[in-house]
């Protein structure tokens, strides 16, 4: 009868089949399970095993070389034979006989000793135990007398051990040494073996690293996450400090290895390791990679998603030079990076060509403006020349700094219309006080042919350009930092030209063109070349009434205000103006939803086409609903690639303290002296942080060039330096360029001598040399050392008013100048050697090799004497005369 | 302190032509041949010009002296240096001390040629002040005082190479130092003359060089015991 509830018929039925799918399923999932979590998920491992035998295969090939290489050697041949000999007659003979005789031997001795010495130490203990008893006995006031005698009874005992004790270690050291003295000579030979073979035997340490040995047994090391943790390193959203993780060299296993510079990756060496990695640099322990390369540093998954180059990860691996964006976050001083050469290029640009006129970046808030005062410009410009310049000033000077605004005529007109309505007033009165000087003579062949050698010689070309792609200091491709003036002629006149030449701060007080100190006639020479380069255009009909009218002097002002033209020139009564432009402190770390694409489907959607494509086409996002005003640069494709370096840089990003690189007071004066200087374009003429110089191309001699500068700080007291700034002198009399008068302020020459001190890592810029304390026997020997019986110093150098014989290109610098121009130090670093200080220099090397006969013939003694003579040396009110070239003098007015 | 400083140029950076001294093996030469002949200059060469002795007269003016660097007699180019240039193996390198003299500043000889690794003496008769400038790019270029009391210095010459010499406190002093990189050399005399000894038999290319008028290169077969002829003629550029 059936139970209620229950059905037999259930009860016989088998689930065996079921179970059996089920487990077998269960295994099936387990063993993917553990495949999925170790292989298809650590595809780091397969890497790490690849490169253990890329490192073994290596390893042992560099290994048989040498070894054979040994092997070849007959003095390692010589050596191995020996020790077989030496490791033979050990193993038998005569001498392995009383090896294995005196072996035995030792071993009972040694027995011996410690049987005796574990008797004196039980000795010892009993001792401390009857001396407890005795203490105990004395403290309680009982009878001491009993544990005293069993005191005696075991010193007793102690006395008479130790004596055998001392003689078994005796015996058993005397043996111990024989036996090593048998053994010396084939230690010796291993030793030397040893050393033969430290080559080879360094490969054996390598491939020991990547493989585990089990007795017979050996195989590649387990596989193992490389992971480093960077401490502070970056902030989350609430402004604390969060590590980051970085998993990179689990992969990228050799990174810090020499040797894999030609492997495959992800096996290479970083490129320029010794330097880069170094301890002093980025040691990859603390700095990690995605520090400097981005990525997603923990992810060890895939090649894809470690790289970062993965939907929604914002900072995907920095391919190629981009990945000198980086350096900006820890390094304020970037120039001076010799390994980020595009982003210094790119910042040089970025300053230089006037982004910041419209754009503000922190860092960059008080580049001074780009362009030229517009102020007085009607007294300067040609009208209609100036309408056509502002239509497209490409088409005129294609390498200017100048945008394009593609403005149409009309639009043209009415900016310039605007801005000769500011002018004119200021521009006419100021043409009243500066005529025409009498003695000019416009065309004047004799004239032009003596101007042009004079801006051939006095340093013009330091800056400008005369003929058709000409320069001096680049300005990345296709620009030019100063303009070309093959067709000055057709812009301005030559009454503006004269005064302007002759002193360009009268004009314009904020100008960085320097005088150059021309004399009047100097001045009317250059005026009247300058002004038979380029001729003027054709007028613009009725240009006089249409830039008098009311209606485009409106439009004129609204069309400044909407291009922003403040941003570059200074115009009156716009002063305060701000910025037209987005700011861009941050733009490296917008996203693409920030980024405006406009209607384009044909770019690529990621930053860096986006950001290419905008310097290149600045209008190319515009559409029919939104306008865009940025005007077009006509950057090269190489000049656009290193500012997106630049901007890419522009982060979000405050990088914990201990990463920074040094910021402190010295490195600002570097950076901001360095960017002043760049304004005045000292490297011009100056070689500079080696950078520059490049006027030189223009000189055959060398030594007719601009001196350069490197070392500067170090060379000059700081304030004759100072006061050179403010007002120069030549100083140089072989030299026919002249360095220029900028009239510094005193922020600016203050901040020039700062720089150069950074630069030199002066730490105290004023140091005071006592010429009372210098013995009279240094001044005698000098001036025996400087006559022309020895050094004949005078020969090229002057001393203040007397003149060395010979034409003045081979004369050298006033000697009474160094009391108040050099530093002490750098004079013996001179004399030293002049070709390491300057290479190439005139000054001859006169030591080693001084006379026998002065000072005992020590060459330091005499490099002292000289420094201490020519410290002492004029009557130090001898700071030369700070007047401009007096006119007429045969030099200068003879070319 | 020895008053004959040795200077020993290190090693400069740009080592190209130094190659062709390590390529070269010396050792004995048997039945060398020679190459000998004269080497012309096309054209009328123009009146040597007259140099001005603006300084130190008393010493430096004694004689009239003009510029050296184009000296052409009959249509023949004297100081122009002829070389072989792609020998490998040939006559030992013999690295004897040569000398410049400065006497009445002016270089005597005005071009000196000698092996690479060769020590110049540079004698100073005249007792006064001269310097040595050598305007060298494969060498290491040196610049050195050379005072009435160091009557001679010693330079060392380690690369192949062709430097201009100048003297700073003599403006018009000029010369050239030519550092060859084998044994095979010869400056022209006066009469365009050249001769070179103990070649073995092959064919070479012989490069003339002068400052002025630059390079020119000819193939010459050389055989064995024969005198192979050859003439070149420079052009003004």
């Amino acid at each position: 009868m059936a139970e209620r509830g229950i059905d037999p018929s259930e009860e016989k039925k088998s689930y065996g089949s079921v179970f059996l799918i089920g487990s077998a399923l269960l295994v099936a999932m387990t063993l993917w399970a553990f495949w999925d979590d170790n292989i298809t998920r650590r595809p780091w491992k397969g890497f790490q095993r690849q490169f253990f035998r890329l490192d073994y295969d290596k390893a042992k090939a560099a290994y048989d070389e040498e070894n054979k290489k040994l092997q070849a050697d007959p003095n390692y041949q010589e050596l191995s034979k020996k020790l077989a000999d030496a490791r033979a007659s050990l193993n038998g003979g005569p001498l392995g006989d009383k090896l294995e005789t005196l072996e035995e031997q030792e071993e009972r001795a040694d027995i011996r000793f410690k049987e005796l010495d574990q008797e004196v130490k039980f000795i010892k203990s009993e001792l401390e135990e009857a001396w407890y008893e005795h203490d105990h006995a004395v403290q309680q006031r009982r009878d001491a007398r009993p544990y005293l005698e069993h005191i005696r009874e075991l010193e007793k005992e102690q006395a008479q051990l130790e004596p055998k004790l001392e003689a078994a270690r005796a015996e058993r050291d005397r043996l111990r040494a024989e036996i090593k003295k048998i053994h010396a000579s084939a230690k010796e030979i291993e030793a030397e073996l040893a050393k033969l073979a430290a080559e080879r035997d360094k490969w054996q340490r390598v491939m020991d690293n990547v493989t585990i040995n089990l007795g017979p047994l050996s195989m590649y090391k387990i596989p193992k996450i490389q992971q480093v943790v960077m401490d502070e390193f970056d902030r989350n959203r609430f402004d604390q400090p969060i590590a980051r993780v970085d998993r990179c060299q689990t992969c990228h296993i050799a990174i810090n290895r020499a040797g894999f510079e030609d492997a495959p990756q992800p096996f290479r060496t970083h490129p320029r390791r010794e330097v880069l990695l170094a301890d002093n640099a980025h040691p990859p322990e603390k700095f990690g990679c995605t520090g400097c390369h981005e990525g997603q540093g923990v992810a060890v998954n895939s090649v894809a998603q470690a790289h970062g180059e993965v939907h929604l990860w914002e900072y995907p691996l920095l391919r190629g030079a981009k990945v000198q964006s980086s350096c900006t976050s820890c390094h304020l001083d970037v120039q001076k990076l010799e390994d980020a050469p595009l982003l210094a290029e790119g910042q040089r640009l970025f300053e230089q060509v006037g982004c910041t006129g419209c754009h503000l970046v922190q860092g960059y808030e008080n580049i001074p403006k780009v362009g030229p005062s517009l102020r007085r410009i009607s007294a300067k410009l040609d009208p209609s020349w100036m309408v056509r310049w502002i239509e497209n000033p490409h088409k005129f000077r294609p390498r200017t700094r100048m945008p394009n605004f593609e403005f149409k005529q009309e639009e043209a007109l009415a900016i310039a219309a605007y801005l000769w309505s500011l002018s004119k007033d200021d521009g006419e009165a100021w043409l009243q006080n500066h005529p025409m000087p009498a003695g000019f003579r416009q065309g004047n062949g004799a004239d032009s042919a003596r101007g042009k050698k004079l801006v051939e010689s006095i340093g013009c070309k330091g800056c400008h350009g005369f003929t058709e792609g000409e320069f001096s200091t680049p300005l990345g491709k296709n620009k030019d930092l100063v303009p070309n003036l093959k067709d000055i002629g057709a812009k301005t006149n030559a009454r503006w030209l004269y005064h302007w030449i002759k002193n360009p701060r009268d004009f314009s007080p904020e100008t960085k063109m320097p005088s150059l100190r021309l004399t009047d006639d100097e001045a009317a020479a250059i005026t009247s070349y300058l002004m038979t380069l380029g001729s003027k255009g054709e007028p613009i009909q009725g240009i006089e009434e249409k830039l008098a009218d009311a209606n485009n002097i409106k439009r004129g002002e609204a069309l400044v205000r909407k291009y922003g033209c403040f941003g570059c020139h200074d115009i009156e009564g716009m002063e305060k103006e701000s910025r037209i432009g987005v700011e861009l402190t941050t733009f490296g770390s917008k996203t693409l939803e920030e980024l405006f694409f406009g209607n384009r489907t044909d770019i690529k959607r990621t930053w860096d086409d986006w950001t290419f494509n905008k310097i290149k086409t600045p209008r190319i996002y515009a559409t029919e609903r939104v306008e865009q005003i940025m005007p077009q640069f006509n950057l090269a494709d190489e000049d656009i690639h290193a500012l997106r370096v630049v901007l890419g840089g522009f982060r979000e990003r405050k990088v914990g303290q201990r990463y920074l690189a040094k910021r402190d007071d010295r490195v600002v004066d570097v950076v901001e002296g360095r960017r002043l200087m760049q304004q005045y374009n000292c490297v011009g003429c100056h070689e500079i942080e080696n950078r520059g110089g490049f006027v030189k191309k223009y000189y055959e001699n060398p030594a007719s060039a601009p001196p350069p500068l490197n070392g500067e700080g170090e060379k000059v007291q700081s304030d004759w330096l100072f006061s050179f700034l403010k007002a120069p002198f030549p100083l140089r009399p072989w030299l026919e360029i002249r360095m220029p008068t900028f009239g510094f302020s005193d922020e600016h020459a203050n901040q020039l001598v700062r720089y150069f001190n950074g630069l030199s890592k002066v730490e105290i810029p004023f140091a005071h040399f006592d010429e009372k304390s210098v013995p009279r026997e240094n001044l005698e020997a000098a001036r025996i050392l400087v006559s022309p019986e020895y050094f004949n110093c005078y020969s090229c150098h002057q001393q203040g008013d007397k003149k060395p014989e010979g034409p003045q290109e081979g004369w050298a610098p006033d000697l009474t100048l160094a009391r108040e121009r050099l530093k002490p130090d750098w004079i013996i670093k001179w004399l030293r050697d002049p070709q390491k200080v300057q290479p190439g220099t005139k000054m001859p090397s006169f030591f080693p090799g001084g006379p026998d006969n002065i000072l005992g013939g020590k060459d330091d003694k005499q490099i002292e004497a000289l420094r201490d003579y020519l410290m002492a040396l004029g009557d130090g009110a001898g700071r030369p005369p700070q007047a401009p070239l007096a006119p007429g003098k045969p030099r200068l007015a003879g070319r | 302190m020895g008053k004959f400083g040795m200077f020993v140029l290190a090693a400069g950076l740009l080592a190209l032509p130094a190659g062709a001294a390590a390529q070269y093996a010396g050792g004995d030469v048997k039945d060398g041949g020679s190459i000998s002949g004269t080497v012309k200059f096309k054209g009328t060469a123009p009146a040597p010009k007259k140099l001005d002795i603006n300084k130190d007269k008393e010493v430096c003016g004694k004689t009239p002296k003009v510029d050296q660097s184009l000296v052409v007699k009959d249509g023949n180019l004297a100081n122009a240096v002829v070389m072989i240039t792609d020998i490998k193996k040939g006559k030992k390198v013999e690295t004897k001390k040569v000398v410049l003299d400065q006497e009445g500043c002016e270089y005597k000889p005005h071009v000196l040629a000698f092996p690479a690794g060769s020590t110049v003496e540079i004698r100073n008769p005249d007792g006064i002040l001269h310097n040595v400038h050598s305007y060298s790019k494969v060498n290491t270029p040196f610049n050195l005082a050379q005072p009435k009391f160091k009557k001679t210095m010693d330079v060392k010459i380690e690369k192949p190479e062709a430097i201009e010499v100048k003297c700073d406190v003599h403006g018009w002093m000029q010369g050239w130092l030519v550092a060859a990189p084998n044994p095979y050399f010869a400056v022209t005399d006066t009469s365009g003359n050249f001769k070179l000894t103990d070649v073995p038999p092959g064919t070479y290319n012989v490069e003339v060089w002068h400052e002025k008028l630059g390079k020119i290169n000819q193939k010459v077969t050389v055989k064995a015991k024969e005198d192979a002829k050859v003439n070149f003629e420079m052009a003004g550029k």
